[in-house]
């Protein structure tokens, strides 16, 4: 029985907790007079520890339905909460070292942030397509905003106009692909949609149905072909954001894809401990593809890029691709491999991102051919990006290889060994790109050899990120023991 | 539906999609936008037959009334937006015209040849009371999470139209050289 308004919100302190700290941000803007002050930045960090903490302390014992059945409160939601909340923390940090953000308006910035991160929350536990709709638009929406936040500089008008575009035309084909469900089922609330399926005899709009959501989902994760819009949009945003993008709404984009199919065209099979497919489009074999299609063309792209912040780009569109080997394999296993990998790549992806930031405020460029010499102009920071960008690759003994590790072991378990090679074939090719840009930071002269200076603050957030970029790839037990038990709830 | 019900049906559906059509094809953004106009009319039509007054009333209201007025404004006030050289000019029509008669052909099979649950006995009765209702008890929490995007919407609207302070805010108002 799903909860009532009232009986849930005790179920919903994350939630409350990054929605008050929105509307605090937005009384500060009003009643503050400096526009440039740390106040909105540390006023953020508060209220997004906040939720971590909330989240982090919900019990994931217990499955619930809450609000009249329109969100769900199982482990699978509370462990994409606590990890989303960890990249905006971590994204927050990076925005105030950030010198582009520098000069800028503050709280709107982190407005935008947090509404992003609050429609994160209800993405991923969305059991309502009414729901899952509107809190898609909501991390959409402040998306678009955040990409466009400078203002004057033409790559980032450019970057958020071409997010609003390919954005609205994907959520406008997911919106027909839910229409066709509803038609069919007559209800809102995915299990019904589910249950109602699985008896029903309807092919054709049925997989008309999961390609036009697949199309919604596929642009929140970057799945290629619907791409288009990543590189130009990386690029031109602010670091912090294209560092965020990658993160935090392609985490989100994976639970509620996870949560949707595994819902809607598949049931839990109890007795053999998978999902089955229910419906007799065989979807799997759709996102198997895709899988392929997006590891090679994001890695393959990614080889002649020049701007180390579309090279990231095309590197999260591959990574995109890993994940969904392990989401068409409908086993518990597989789902765990994805949510231990976005633990890793969480650290490792944000860790690139942050050294991109610090050079560029130091160089302000985003060349590669400027990271020359970076190993003797400011080793620490050259150090950590070639730790990240190593484990990146998935080489041992950095975390990423572990990762990999739960992703392949799983596939070759299920006997999907063609995808096995598509992505082994992938990993190489990804190690010629990362390496290079260790190669022109240690083995090339600098063109200009003064000293970089990375002041205290921003080497302890990187200390942060490289230590479990370092340490899961020898310890990881707890992780993946988190990761298995917040898959276990998913089918309630 | 029998008789002059379905004439009307077919009369405003055509009305909907024709000037859909229309305002993808008239190069005169002005023309574009009144037939515009007429396809969220169409729309309103097509929602009073669904029985759907509420949504009707508020089509005619939000996307008639506000959002069209306001894209008029936007082009009036907009000099020259008339004959702005476009920079990305249609190229592979023959290409799309094919990839979009195919998805057609997808799409009209589906709508066509799937049997959908039909409810029956359905009698028109207004839908604003029971809709009032919905929002406030089972679509709460989607009702709350729209005002939480209206306000981000809101606050980014006021950042992106703001001038930026340092005198750079002027240059966007100047005429393109």
């Amino acid at each position: 029985m799903p909860l009532g308004n009232f009986a849930s919100l005790i179920h919903f302190l994350p939630e409350l907790a990054v929605t008050a700290t929105i509307l605090l941000l937005v009384v500060v803007h009003v009643a503050g007079k400096n526009r440039q002050s740390a106040a909105p930045a540390l006023l953020s960090l508060a209220g997004v520890g906040a939720a971590l903490l909330l989240a982090a302390l919900q019990p994931a014992s217990a499955g619930r339905s809450l609000f009249e059945g329109m969100v769900a409160l199982d482990g699978f939601a509370i462990f994409f909460k606590a990890l989303t909340a960890l990249a905006t923390i971590v994204v927050i940090f990076m925005s105030m070292d950030s010198g582009e953000l520098a000069g800028r308006s503050q709280a709107e910035y982190y407005i935008f942030l947090l509404s992003v991160l609050l429609g994160m929350f209800l993405l991923t536990a969305s059991t309502d397509i009414v729901m899952l709709y509107l809190s898609l638009e909501l991390v959409s929406i402040p998306s678009y905003l955040l990409a466009g936040y400078l203002k004057g500089r033409e790559s980032s008008t450019e970057a958020a106009m071409k997010y609003v575009v390919y954005g609205a035309t994907a959520s406008g084909v997911m919106i027909y692909g839910f229409s066709l469900l509803y038609g069919l089922t007559g209800t809102t609330q995915i299990g019904e949609i589910g249950r109602a399926l699985a008896t029903g005899d309807a092919p054709l709009p049925v997989l008309l149905a999961a390609v036009m959501v697949t199309v919604g989902f596929g642009f929140k994760i970057a799945a290629v072909p619907f791409h288009m819009w990543s590189p130009d949009v990386y690029e031109g945003a602010p670091t912090p954001i294209t560092a965020f993008l990658s993160v935090g709404p392609k985490a989100a984009g994976f639970a509620v894809l996870v949560r949707f199919f595994y819902t809607v065209f598949a049931s839990p099979d109890v007795a053999a401990g998978v999902w089955k497919i229910s419906s007799r489009v065989d979807w799997t074999l759709l996102f198997g593809v895709l899988s392929a299609v997006t590891m090679s063309v994001g890695n393959l792209v990614a080889v002649n890029q020049t701007n180390v912040k579309r090279l990231l780009a095309y590197s999260s569109i591959a990574h995109a691709g890993y994940m969904l080997m392990g989401f068409v394999l409908l086993t518990p296993a597989g789902l765990q491999a994805i949510l231990f990998y976005l633990v890793v790549y969480l650290f490792m992806n944000l860790g690139a991102f942050y050294v991109v930031i610090l050079v560029a405020n130091g160089t302000r460029s985003e060349n590669i051919s400027d990271y020359s010499g970076l190993g003797s102009r400011a080793p620490f920071a050259a150090v950590s990006l070639a730790i990240f960008l190593f484990a990146l690759t998935g080489i041992p003994p950095f975390s990423g290889f572990i990762g990999k590790v739960y992703l392949f072991a799983e596939v070759i378990n299920r006997g999907v060994y063609w995808l096995a090679v598509v992505a082994a074939l992938n990993s190489v090719v990804s190690l010629y790109y990362y390496a290079r840009i260790v190669k022109v930071m240690f083995l090339e002269d600098p063109k200009d050899s003064t000293e970089l200076p990375v002041p205290l603050f921003p080497r302890s957030v990187l200390c942060f990120l490289a230590i479990p970029t370092l340490l899961l790839g020898v310890y990881w037990e707890p992780v993946a023991r988190v990761a298995a038990n917040s898959v276990k709830l998913l089918a309630f | 539906m029998t008789g002059p019900a379905n004439l009307i049906f077919y009369a405003l559906a055509a009305l909907t999609v024709g000037s859909a059509v229309l305002v993808a094809v008239l190069p005169n953004i002005v023309y574009a936008a009144v037939a515009l106009l007429f396809s969220f009319a169409g729309v309103a039509g097509l929602y009073v037959f669904l029985s759907a007054d509420f949504l009707a009333a508020t089509q005619v209201l939000v996307y008639v009334g506000g959002i069209l007025i306001l894209i008029l404004f936007a082009v009036f006030l907009s000099n020259r937006i008339s004959d702005v050289k476009i920079s990305n000019p249609a190229r592979f029509q023959w290409q799309a015209a094919l990839l979009c008669l195919a998805l057609f052909g997808v799409l009209s099979t589906t709508a066509v040849r799937t049997v959908f649950p039909l409810k029956h006995g359905l009698t028109y009765q207004p839908t604003t009371a029971e809709i009032g209702e919905l929002l406030m008890t089972r679509y709460l929490l989607p009702f709350e999470a729209a005002s939480v995007l209206l306000l981000a919407a809101l606050i980014g609207a006021a950042l992106l139209s703001r001038p930026d302070g340092k005198g750079k805010g002027s240059a966007d108002m100047e005429e393109p050289k």
